[in-house]
This record gives C-alpha cells, sequence and structure tokens, in this order.
C-alpha cells in the first residue's frame, strides 16, 4: 500500500465515523461497536485455533482477565478519565498475555480434546475468581465503568484496534512465525523432524492470541460500562467459536465477516416471541449445518482479499 | 466424626451420580474418540421424558410398576434422541477432522439447552414421586435411603455390564476393534455404523438411567441441570483417563468425594473451580488421567 492510499484510507476511516455520528441511530451505533469487539475476540481465537490448531474453549477467559484489568485500572488509578482506556486496554492485554502463557505451559503435553478441556477450566476458574472476588464486585459485578464520551470516539478507537489485530495477526499468518505454525496445523511431528521449535511456537501462538483476547476484553468493559462473572461464562466462549468458524479456520480477515452476520442476525431475530435468547437457538443449528455441509467455514484458510486477486497472479 | 461421614457419604452419593454419566462420556471416547457434549443433555431430556410420561399418565404415587415404567420411559427416551442425535449430527462427519465432531457436539448441547428452555420452559419443574424414599438402616446414626442405595447398586451393576460387555462378550470386541482400526475392523466384516450407534444408544441408556435415579432424589428438573452435572462428570472421566470405565467411575467418586468435603467445610463458591483445578493438576502430572493408557503416536 503507497503512502497516498495509506491517507486517503486513513481520512476515509475518521470521516466515516464522524458521519456515522450523526446519520446512524443509537442502536445501530452500538451494534457497530459489538461487532467490532466479537471480531477481535474471533480474530485472537482464530489465532490460535485456526492457524496454530490448538484447539482453545478459554476465550472467555483471557476477555474477562482483560476486562477486569482494564476497568479496575481506569477506576482505581486512572481516575474516571476516558482517554485513558487505550493504555488500560493495553495493560490488560498484557495481563491476559501472561496469563495465556501460564495456560500454555500444560500444552507441549497435552493436545486435541484435553487441551480444550485444560483451557475451558482455566476459563471457568477465571469466572469463579472473580465470582469469590469482592473488592472486584463478586457475583454483582463490577460497576459504573468509565465510558467512551460519543460514539465517534468508541469507533475510532475501537475500530483501529480491529485494523491493528488484523494487521498484526496477518502478518504473523504470513510470517516465518506463521509457517512453523501452519507446519505444526499440517503434521506436529513432521514440523518437529523438520527442527522447528514446537513447544516454542505453541507458547508464542498463545501469548499473541491472549493479548488480542483481552484487548478486546478491555474494550469490551468500557462499552458496556458493567462487566460480571456471569457474562464471562462458557457461552461466551462458544460465540466467539461459532464466530471463528463461520468464517473459516486459519482465515483472519474470515473472522470479521463472520462477526458481522452473527452480530446482525441475531438482531433481525430479535422480534422472534420467544423469552429465551433466541441467539442460542440461531447459532448452534447454523454451527451443525454448516459443519454437515462446509465443515472449511464461509473462508476456509484463505483470506477476503485472495478472492477479488486476478487468476494467476497469487 | 460424624460430620465427616456424613460428607463422605453425601460425596459417594454425589459421586455415584458422576460415575453414571461419566461413563457414558468415556464409552463414546473410547469407540469414536469424541467427546460427547451432547451426552448431559440426553441425561436432561430423560429426566423430562419420565416426568411428561407420568403427567401423560396421571403416576404420582410410589409404587414398583410406576417406577419401572418412569425408568423404561427414561431408558427408551434416551436411547431414541442418543440414536437421532448421532445419526443425524455425528454420522455425517465421520471422514472428517475430529475438531469438527467436537464442534458440533458444542452445537448440538447448546441446541438442546436452549431449545429446552423454549420447550418446556426454563421454570424448574417437580418431579413426580415413584418411589418410596424410606430410610432401610441406620449406621452411626446416618441414615441409607432406598434412593441412595439405588443409585450406588445401579452404578456398580452398570460398571460391570458395561466391562463384560466390552471385554468378554463378541459385539464388545467388535467394539474394540472399531475403536483400535476403523478401516481394518470393516475389512474384517464389521458393520462400523451399527456398532458406533450402538455404543451411542448404550452410553445413552445410562444417562437416562442416572437422570431418573438422580430426578428421584432431588426432585427439581430444569433444562440447566444437564449443564450443571455435565461438566463434572465429563471432568470424572478425563481425570480416571478417558476411554477407560474403572476410570470413570474412580473419577466419579474422587470428584465427588473432593467437592463435598470442600462444600462441607466452607469454601463452597470455589466448587465449580475445584474440579477443573483438580484435572489440570492431574493432566500436568498424567497426561492420559490416573488409569489412562499412554499411548505411543506411530509415524
Amino acid at each position: 500500500m503507497s503512502l497516498k492510499s495509506k491517507i486517503i484510507f486513513l481520512v476515509c476511516f475518521v470521516g466515516l465515523g464522524i458521519a456515522l455520528n450523526f446519520f446512524l441511530n443509537s442502536y445501530i451505533q452500538a451494534l457497530a461497536i459489538s461487532f467490532m469487539i466479537n471480531s477481535i475476540m474471533a480474530m485472537s481465537l482464530n489465532f490460535i485455533t485456526g492457524v496454530a490448531n490448538q484447539f482453545s474453549l478459554g476465550s472467555a477467559g483471557f476477555v474477562a482477565v482483560g476486562a477486569y484489568t482494564s476497568a479496575v485500572l481506569t477506576k482505581e488509578v486512572f481516575n474516571d478519565q476516558w482517554y485513558f482506556i487505550p493504555l488500560t486496554a493495553l495493560i490488560g492485554a498484557c495481563v491476559a498475555a501472561f496469563a495465556g502463557y501460564l495456560v500454555s505451559l500444560p500444552s507441549f503435553k497435552l493436545k486435541g480434546d484435553y487441551l480444550a478441556i485444560v483451557t475451558l477450566g482455566f476459563a471457568e476458574i477465571v469466572r469463579v475468581i472473580f465470582l469469590n472476588w469482592n473488592h472486584v464486585g463478586g457475583p454483582r459485578g463490577y460497576n459504573a465503568i468509565v465510558k467512551w464520551p460519543n460514539f465517534t470516539m468508541a469507533y475510532l478507537f475501537t475500530g483501529a484496534a480491529v485494523l491493528i489485530t488484523l494487521y498484526v495477526l496477518y502478518s504473523l499468518k504470513i510470517s516465518w512465525f506463521g509457517r512453523n505454525l501452519w507446519a505444526l496445523n499440517e503434521d506436529e511431528i513432521a514440523a518437529e523432524v523438520m527442527g522447528t521449535p514446537i513447544a516454542k511456537n505453541k507458547r508464542t501462538a498463545f501469548l499473541i492470541s491472549s493479548f488480542f483476547g483481552g484487548l478486546a476484553g478491555g474494550f469490551y468493559a468500557h462499552n458496556m460500562g458493567y462487566i460480571s462473572p456471569g457474562s464471562f461464562g462458557f457461552l461466551l466462549s462458544v460465540q466467539v467459536l461459532i464466530i471463528t468458524v463461520l468464517g473459516g479456520l486459519g482465515s483472519i480477515s474470515g473472522s470479521i465477516i463472520a462477526s458481522i452476520i452473527l452480530t446482525v442476525l441475531p438482531e433481525l431475530l430479535r422480534s422472534l416471541p420467544t423469552k429465551v435468547d433466541v441467539r442460542m437457538i440461531v447459532f448452534p443449528i447454523l454451527l451443525i449445518l454448516m459443519m454437515i455441509v462446509r465443515p472449511e467455514g464461509l473462508f476456509g484458510k484463505k483470506e477476503i482479499w485472495t478472492f477479488f486477486k486476478k487468476e494467476g497472479r497469487s | 466424626m460424624q460430620e465427616f461421614l456424613q460428607h463422605t457419604l453425601n460425596g459417594l452419593s454425589t459421586g455415584s451420580i458422576y460415575a453414571l454419566v461419566a461413563l457414558g462420556y468415556t464409552m463414546v471416547y473410547g469407540i469414536l474418540q469424541m467427546i460427547n457434549f451432547a451426552h448431559s443433555e440426553i441425561y436432561m431430556l430423560g429426566a423430562f421424558a419420565v416426568y411428561y410420561v407420568a403427567r401423560f399418565f396421571g403416576l404420582n404415587t410410589p409404587s414398583t410398576l410406576n417406577f419401572i415404567i418412569g425408568l423404561l420411559s427414561a431408558i427408551v427416551a434416551c436411547g431414541l434422541v442418543g440414536f437421532a442425535v448421532e445419526r443425524f449430527a455425528y454420522k455425517p462427519l465421520r471422514k472428517t477432522d475430529k475438531l469438527n465432531v467436537l464442534i458440533t457436539a458444542i452445537g448440538v448441547s447448546i441446541l438442546f439447552q436452549f431449545g429446552g428452555q423454549i420447550i418446556f420452559g426454563a421454570d424448574p419443574k417437580s418431579f413426580p414421586d415413584l418411589i418410596e424414599n424410606t430410610e432401610l438402616f441406620n449406621f452411626l446414626e446416618i441414615p441409607f435411603n432406598v434412593v441412595d442405595l439405588l443409585i450406588y447398586g445401579v452404578t456398580f451393576a452398570s460398571l460391570i455390564a458395561l466391562t463384560y460387555l466390552v471385554n468378554y462378550t463378541q459385539r464388545g470386541r467388535a467394539m474394540r476393534a472399531v475403536s483400535t482400526k476403523p478401516d481394518a475392523a470393516k475389512l474384517m466384516g464389521i458393520n462400523n455404523d451399527s456398532i458406533i450407534s450402538f455404543t451411542f444408544v448404550v452410553g445413552s441408556v445410562l444417562a437416562g438411567i442416572g437422570a431418573f435415579l438422580v430426578a428421584t432424589k432431588y426432585p427439581k428438573i430444569d433444562p440447566m441441570m444437564g449443564a450443571r452435572i455435565g461438566m463434572g462428570a465429563f471432568v470424572a472421566a478425563v481425570f480416571g483417563g478417558i476411554g477407560n470405565l474403572p476410570g470413570a467411575v474412580l473419577g466419579g467418586y474422587l470428584l465427588g468425594l473432593g467437592e463435598c468435603y470442600l462444600i462441607g467445610y466452607g469454601a463452597s463458591t470455589f466448587r465449580e473451580a475445584l474440579s477443573f483445578f483438580i484435572l489440570i493438576l492431574i493432566l500436568l502430572v498424567k497426561p492420559n488421567g490416573l488409569l489412562g493408557k499412554t499411548a505411543k503416536e506411530k509415524i
């Protein structure tokens, strides 16, 4: 991308934010922000599960760590000033990355189902710790977290976080390190024979994935203004997993498209007369059908832009 | 001492329930190497099947006949649901990646949980009283009830029956063959699909029996009851070494005892984390569970 197109892109990005602030009603604005946060979560899971083939059911745990860290920091250290939100979200992401590192320690011994259960267990343990931690509200949750002052700010910072996540994870995917992870994904033993440091690579992949999970958590906390241990249960992990699988495991940009679909679709169904959350009926049906009809997801392992390239120029 | 005994007894009772459900998990894992997340929802459906059958026939008095009708309806309903889930959700994925099957299983599980909330309603229902829960005898002032003893008995009977089925019958041999080498099993004239269906039905029937006994003991049922017990049962199965029948029972009892001591001596809010905490520790030391075999991976 040349400098000129970069500037044009940046102007469009900022201009869109200011324009949308006036043209959209607050309902659609809230949807847009929640779509962005979902897509960060999905991309982070996609890196560890899609690219590195380490099946994780614990994304909710990393999100929770990031969300609580960021929320507590803004309130107790930074005096509820909204312009510190990006900083605290980053710190939250670092703490989540540390948690991810801890989880990754046993991961060189475990694989497949066992790893899935350890990550699921980690998320549950995190949830129970917050549930019992009275200083952060315990089961009542942590409320009155400082929010973005207006939609434009929320849009700009969350959108920037989405773009950075996409850029970093995509660059990592096509980098030397990413190739190592692909090798791991295809055949672990062969990769080890070829001399790739498997345990170290898995650990680094976990670290990166949980960093972005925590980042999403920070933005989630400041978008909602209220977090409770109940919001970070197994269902959140499953939702993120569904988005990732729909977009295609291994397709970082696919996760963004899938999170648009899965954020908007349940809202369209909200008018149905049920007391239960309709999402939890539609998502699993979609998931089961997709696994039967198109198990590789919408985009498989490809990125969106490869579909627009001309033939023979790949 | 009295208190300790009481906690031990509660632990054994909870553990038996975990063990019964864990046996189903382990059966399916043993043959397909997949975690059947929907197992705990089949368990939930079993309890609701009994509830609706009893309401339809107006059974509400404790008697042997009613008990048998209730047990049979749980068995039939769970067997049918287990068969259907395997046929429509898992069978089309037989050839694909294991990860896809796991994801489908999570999907089926969530679908049943929330579908159940729509169809049955999210509020708890009171389970009919089909057997008199009288006190049989007293040991050191601790009462032993009929239902408790029934749960212990059924757990051990199923463990023995399943061990016999898997190790000493022709069908069990076929199951082991399908589990070790599906392609070679096919060449030996084994109908893989029917063996896998059979395993699913057996596992689901166990869940149904477990659901019936648990609902008789704690007569409140709701669509999330499976999710509450499922995670514990599953941890118990992994704890003992998933795919290993005695391991599932051992894991169930250890977990049940651990939870009841934890609840009994304070710290009840950490109950849900305990099972996972123990699990992670165990997996760090023995990645294949307590009794699981360490399989060498062949290239």
